[in-house]
C-alpha cells in the first residue's frame, strides 16, 4: 500500500483552479522529485500533503491517515516533516532549541531525550558544533541543514522539500542537496520540488513534472529528462537544462 | 534547583522594589518640602502640603501600575481575538476596540463612576445577600477610575499586540504547524516571544501615556496627583507654584518609566540575538 495516496485532488484559490484532478501514489521509502515552471502547482500539491493546504475536492490519504477528516489533521502533521524555502527556523531560539521544541511538546519528550537526539542529528548534518548559536549566526547553508534537523527530531515518516535550496547562495547549494541525499539513502520517503536537476539525476526513484495545475509526465529521472514524451515537458527541459 | 533561584531573585527583586518605592516618594517628599519652603509657603503648612502631593504621587502611580497590568491581559486576549477567523472572538473584540478608541477617555472615566452602579444594581440584588459590600461600596473613586483607565489601555494595547502578531512572518505559523504544534503552542512558543520584541516599545508608550491621563479621575474627585494639587490651590491661591510643582512630579515619573524600558529594551536585545 501506498504511504501518500492522492485521488482526484482539486484546489482552488479563489477563481484560480490550481490543482486539477491530481493522482498520486508514493511508495514507502520512494524518492520523488517535482518539477515544472513556476506557478504550476508544484509548491501547493506538497503542501496539501500536510494540509497546510486545504483541498477542495478529492482524498489524500498518507500512513493511512484521511487527512480529509481535520481531527487527522495532527496526527499527519507528526508524521510528515517539512523543509522550507525560506528555511523558517525561529529567530528567537538557538539551534538547539529549535530542534527540540517540537518534540519537547507535541511528543512530550523529557529535554535529556529530545537534546540528545537534537545532537545526533546535527551531528548526521554535519555541525553539531553550532548547536548554541542563534539561527541569525549561521550560513544560509547552514540554516537550512538545521531546518532538516528539525523537521527529522519528530521522526516523521515522510519528509516534503519546498525548493530547499532556491534561497540559498550557489556555493552552500551542494552542502545542503549532500544532507538531502544522506537521508534519501536512508530509506526517508522523500517529495521534493527542486529546480536541481543533478540532484533529481542521481537521487530521485520518479521524476513529476506538472503545469498549470496538473500532472503531465511522471517516469524514471533518465526517461523523463532524456526523452520527455510530451510537449510541454520538452519546451520547459529545453528551457532551464543549459 | 531552577525553581528554588528564581523564586529566591523574585524575592530580593521585590524588596528591592519595595526599598526602591520609599526611598523614591520620602525623596519626592523632602524635595516638596523644600521646594515650598523655599517659595514661601507658610512654614507649619509645608510638612502637609507636601505629604499630601506625595500622597496624590503615589496613587497616581499605583492606579497606573494596576490599571496597565490589567490592560495588558485585556489587551492580549482582545488582541489575539481580534485575529481569531471566529467570528464568536473577533466580532466582540473588534467592538470593544471600536467603542473605546472612538469616545473620550474623560467619559468612560464618568461612566464607569456615574453610570455603572446603576447597571450592576441588578446584578448586586443577587450579590449582597452572598455579603458582597453595597455596590458604592465597591465602585469607589479608586475602583472606578482603575475599571475605566484599564479598558480605555486595553482597546489601544490591543491594537499594539495584534499588529505585532501579524508582524511575524507567515512561514513561522508554517513552520511550527508543520511539526505538529497546536494553534496554542504556536502562539505560546513561537509567536509571542517574537512579537514581545516588537510590542514592548509602544505597549511602554502606552503605559505613559496612562500615567498622564490618569490625571483625569480628578473628575471623580479621585485624590490623586492633580487633585491633591487643586485643593492645595483652593486653600493657597497659589496656582503658579502648585502646578509647576505637579507637572515636575509627572516629569519625574515619566522619565523613571522611560530609563526603566530603555532598560528593558536592552535586556531583550541582549537575549535571542536577532529577529
Amino acid at each position: 500500500m501506498a504511504i501518500i495516496e492522492m485521488r482526484d485532488v482539486n484546489k482552488w484559490f479563489g477563481s484560480l483552479h490550481v490543482l486539477k484532478d491530481i493522482n498520486l501514489d508514493v511508495q514507502k521509502g520512494e524518492v520523488v522529485v517535482v518539477i515544472g515552471p513556476s506557478g504550476s502547482g508544484k509548491s501547493t500539491l506538497i503542501r496539501t500533503i500536510n494540509a497546510l493546504e486545504p483541498i477542495q475536492k478529492g482524498k489524500i490519504v498518507v500512513d493511512g491517515i484521511d487527512i480529509s477528516n481535520p481531527r487527522n489533521i495532527d496526527a499527519v502533521r507528526k508524521e510528515v516533516g517539512m523543509v522550507f524555502q525560506s528555511f523558517n527556523l525561529f529567530p528567537h531560539m538557538t539551534v538547539l532549541e529549535n530542534i527540540t521544541l517540537a518534540p519537547r511538546i507535541v511528543r512530550k519528550w523529557p529535554r535529556e531525550k529530545a537534546e540528545q537526539i537534537a545532537m545526533e542529528l546535527l551531528e548526521r548534518v554535519d555541525i553539531a558544533d553550532q548547536a548554541e548559536k542563534y539561527p541569525a549566526q549561521l550560513s544560509g547553508g547552514q540554516q537550512q541543514r538545521v531546518a532538516i534537523a528539525r523537521a527529522l527530531a519528530m521522526q516523521p515518516k515522510i519528509m516534503l522539500f519546498d525548493e530547499p535550496t532556491s534561497a540559498l547562495d550557489p556555493e552552500m547549494v551542494g552542502e545542503v542537496l549532500d544532507a538531502m541525499k544522506e537521508l534519501a539513502r536512508s530509506g526517508m520517503t522523500m517529495l521534493v520540488v527542486t529546480h536541481e536537476m543533478g540532484f533529481a539525476r542521481e537521487v530521485a526513484d520518479r521524476v513529476i513534472f506538472m503545469d498549470m495545475g496538473e500532472i503531465i509526465e511522471e517516469g524514471e529521472p533518465d526517461q523523463v529528462f532524456s526523452n520527455p514524451q510530451h510537449e510541454r515537458t520538452q519546451a520547459f527541459l529545453a528551457r532551464i537544462l543549459h | 534547583m531552577r525553581v528554588l533561584k528564581a523564586l529566591a531573585w523574585s524575592v530580593v527583586a521585590l524588596a528591592a522594589l519595595a526599598v526602591g518605592y520609599v526611598v523614591f516618594f520620602n525623596g519626592i517628599e523632602a524635595a516638596l518640602r523644600w521646594y515650598f519652603t523655599v517659595t514661601n509657603f507658610t512654614a507649619s503648612k509645608v510638612p502637609n502640603f507636601a505629604h499630601n502631593l506625595r500622597l496624590g504621587a503615589e496613587v497616581t502611580i499605583k492606579l497606573t501600575v494596576i490599571s496597565s497590568i490589567t490592560g495588558l491581559i485585556l489587551g492580549l486576549f482582545a488582541g489575539i481575538a481580534r485575529l481569531s477567523k471566529n467570528p464568536l472572538f473577533r466580532w466582540p473584540a473588534q467592538f470593544y476596540v471600536w467603542v473605546i478608541r472612538g469616545t473620550p477617555l474623560l467619559v468612560q472615566i464618568l461612566f464607569a463612576y456615574n453610570a455603572l452602579p446603576f447597571l450592576l444594581e441588578p446584578l448586586w440584588k443577587y450579590l449582597q445577600p452572598l455579603g458582597v459590600p453595597p455596590i458604592q461600596d465597591v465602585l469607589t473613586p479608586y475602583w472606578a477610575a482603575f475599571i475605566a483607565l484599564s479598558v480605555n489601555v486595553g482597546a489601544y494595547n490591543a491594537e499594539v499586540i495584534r499588529a505585532g502578531i501579524q508582524a511575524i512572518a507567515k512561514g513561522q505559523w508554517e513552520a511550527a504547524m508543520s511539526l505538529g504544534m497546536r494553534p496554542f503552542q504556536v502562539m505560546r512558543y513561537v509567536i509571542v516571544p517574537q512579537a514581545i520584541k516588537i510590542v514592548v516599545p509602544p505597549l511602554v508608550n502606552n503605559v505613559i501615556a496612562l500615567l498622564k491621563d490618569s490625571s483625569l479621575a480628578s473628575v471623580i474627585t479621585l485624590l490623586e496627583l492633580v487633585h491633591q494639587g487643586q485643593r492645595m490651590i483652593s486653600i493657597t491661591f497659589r496656582p503658579v507654584e502648585v502646578y509647576i510643582a505637579v507637572a515636575a512630579i509627572y516629569l519625574i515619573l515619566t522619565t523613571v518609566l522611560t530609563f526603566f524600558t530603555d532598560w528593558l529594551e536592552r535586556e531583550m536585545a541582549k537575549r535571542g540575538a536577532a529577529t
